[in-house]
């Protein structure tokens, strides 16, 4: 008999990876242990001895040392399957696997790393992604721990595969810099756990950013924005000096201005990063089939399994939002039909937030990419859904709009006062390709809007006006 | 696997459809029946039913749920008046999802006023005596 693989549920229907995986096993079981076959598998049945290896591994973890032996001695496609449907298991199956199986998993992780398996880094971008935000959980806290050593020991090999392998060292960081804006404020802090967790993910992202800048400058600028949330990081805080007054620090020759970061768009492959595949499979579904009005008891159940259990998990609306701008982008087809539009989530995530800071940092992740707007690299789909949402919010809910416009105004003045001519030209040309594009049919729509306040009114006519001079200004710039 | 919508009322074990749990009452014993039982709403993309679960399954599922019965039955169960699908002694329901799945509330073929057609004794429905479920209004 096989031992388990998963947590036993009642009235659970069977897994249909979990039952192929343990047939393999099954039928396999009596040639796993050594004298191994001498007989060269076909295909087929090397890849049922593969799934037989990895059940193996991970219901009976101390015979693994054979296990992978026996894998190495038989593998014939620079173990691409074996990594592939151990990172199925991960997608699929995580949460649901024994507490031995998962520990197992994080050893297989480390030992394909080292082997410069192919598929590697897809394996680890799968763990990252199981790791939860806001949640302060034993397991949770665990595995982040456990992804943390494991990027810091593997570093040179991961650094020495030129494709996968720095590649999964920018998730990492990606992922490590984004928690610990979480893991540095949370009424959690004095944990010990926590504290020594904490310190994985700094002495991580810090060596990052010290020895492979231009690892890190992949990531875009929202490195910048994760970056400025820990700038009250004692170890943060040299770097966001250097990075600001003496940018050569970093041993970079093609950085010369944080500018030049906030040029780069962030590929939306980051954005999937904070987000369990359930969530984005059920945030997808929610964006693609249900209409606007019925989708009332779905976003309370979204909100019940992955946002309400504790108040620290209301952070994930930052990266819900950036999901839902950069990374989920409707087809013609939905946009034309009466499925719920973006804007409308993206109204109820906001909703969600009940602290000011959290909720300061979901509308800065709503209009990021705003602030460096630029036609040649920018999308404008990243940026349609503040707008819609301002002004779709103003027949019944001004308030919405005023405060998004008030925060996007606070936005040009301030968030970069040395760099607010990149700044307003970026916001002045979203609106401009948001108008040509037909997004709105002029900015009117906020200009002359009864209902918002008249101060706000005029100083977005104010900042309207400015195009003019922009125009001649963006020149000078390029 | 038939639709809710051509789930009719009958004595026979013989409903295997799929569907998603929309909401769950409190669980109650009732007396004689021994196991609690739970009344729940659930519902496809073609009609919506109130669901009857007993013993264990009260608190195995929840709402979001996506749930298949298999040879479950149909017909009224408790005083005559509750008209309910349940897995009874002979079916079985089990989670084979959640949340990706589209609904409606109306018709609800609790809701439905049955009658015994001629010499079938083939129910067919009568009247609407709701168009939704009057013990689990929609969310408005």
């Amino acid at each position: 008999m096989a031992e388990n693989l998963l947590r036993p549920q009642p009235y659970l229907a069977e897994n249909p990876l979990e039952r192929t995986l343990r047939e393999s096993f099954d039928t396999n079981r009596r040639i796993l242990d050594p004298p191994f076959p001498l007989s060269i598998p076909t295909p087929e049945e090397y890849l049922c001895l593969t799934r037989a290896i990895l059940y193996s591994i991970l219901t009976e973890g101390r015979t693994r040392g054979i296990r992978l032996k026996y894998l190495h001695a038989i593998v014939v496609d620079g173990y691409a399957s074996f990594t592939a449907l151990t990172a199925s298991v991960v997608d699929e199956l995580f949460e649901r696997l024994l507490d031995d199986a998962k520990e197992q998993i994080v050893w297989i992780a480390g030992e394909m790393v080292e082997v410069g398996a192919q598929g590697f880094g897809d394996l680890l971008v799968s763990l990252l992604r199981q790791v939860v935000g806001g949640d302060y959980g034993d397991g949770n806290m665990w595995l982040c721990f456990e992804e943390a050593s494991l990027f810091l020991r593997k570093w040179s090999a991961l650094l020495e595969e030129d494709g996968e392998g720095r590649s999964a060292l920018c998730c990492g960081f990606y992922c490590f810099l984004r928690l610990l804006g979480d893991h540095c404020r949370t009424r959690w802090s004095g944990d010990e756990r926590l504290s020594a967790l904490r310190q994985l993910e700094i002495d991580f992202c810090t060596k990052m950013l010290k020895e492979q800048f231009s690892l890190c400058m992949n990531v875009g600028r929202d490195l910048i924005r994760m970056l400025q949330d820990l700038v009250h990081v004692p170890e943060f805080h040299e770097i966001w000096k250097d990075l600001v007054l003496n940018p050569g620090a970093f041993g970079c020759p093609l950085f010369s201005d944080i500018s030049q970061i906030y040029r780069i768009r962030t590929p939306s492959r980051y954005f999937l990063l904070r987000l369990t595949p359930e969530m984005e499979r059920q945030m997808r579904f929610l964006l693609t089939n249900l209409k606007l009005g019925g989708q009332k008891r779905h976003q309370a159940w979204f909100w019940n399994k992955f946002l309400g259990t504790n108040p620290e998990r209301e952070t994930l609306v930052i990266d819900l939002i950036r999901f839902v701008c950069c990374a989920h982008h409707p087809t013609k087809e939905v946009l034309h039909s009466d499925i719920i539009p973006r804007w409308a989530v993206i109204g109820w995530l906001l909703k969600c937030c009940r602290k000011n800071y959290v909720e300061a940092n979901a509308k800065l992740a709503l209009f990021y990419d705003w602030l460096f707007f630029d036609e040649r690299v920018d999308k404008v789909m990243n940026i349609e859904p503040a707008l819609l949402l301002m002004v779709c919010s103003l027949p019944q809910y001004v308030a919405i709009t005023d405060s998004l416009l008030e925060f996007l105004l606070l936005l040009v003045d301030n968030y970069d006062v040395d760099r607010m001519a990149l700044i307003t030209r970026g916001v002045l040309t979203s609106f401009d390709v948001l108008t040509r594009s037909g997004v709105v049919p002029s900015s009117d729509a906020l200009t002359s809007a009864e209902g918002i306040s008249p101060p706000l009114k005029e100083r977005l006519g104010a900042l309207l006006l400015r195009k003019e001079d922009h125009s001649a200004e963006a020149h000078a710039i390029d | 696997m038939i639709p809710l919508s051509d789930v009719t009322p009958s004595a026979l074990n013989n409903v295997t459809t799929q569907f998603i749990l929309l909401h769950m009452a409190r669980a109650n014993k009732e007396p004689g029946l021994g196991a609690a039982t739970c009344l729940a709403l659930v519902a496809d993309e073609t009609a919506a039913v109130h669901f009857q679960f007993w013993g264990s399954e009260c608190d195995s599922f929840r709402p979001g749920d996506i749930i298949r019965l298999t040879n479950g039955i149909f017909s009224y169960s408790g005083n005559r008046n509750a008209l309910v699908l349940r897995a009874g002694k002979r079916g079985r329901i089990e989670k084979v999802g959640e949340f990706t799945m589209n609904y409606v509330e109306t018709p609800n073929i609790s809701e439905i006023k049955w009658v015994p057609e001629g010499a079938s004794g083939r129910y067919v429905p009568e009247s609407v005596v709701s168009p939704y479920s009057r013990i689990f209004p929609p969310l408005r």
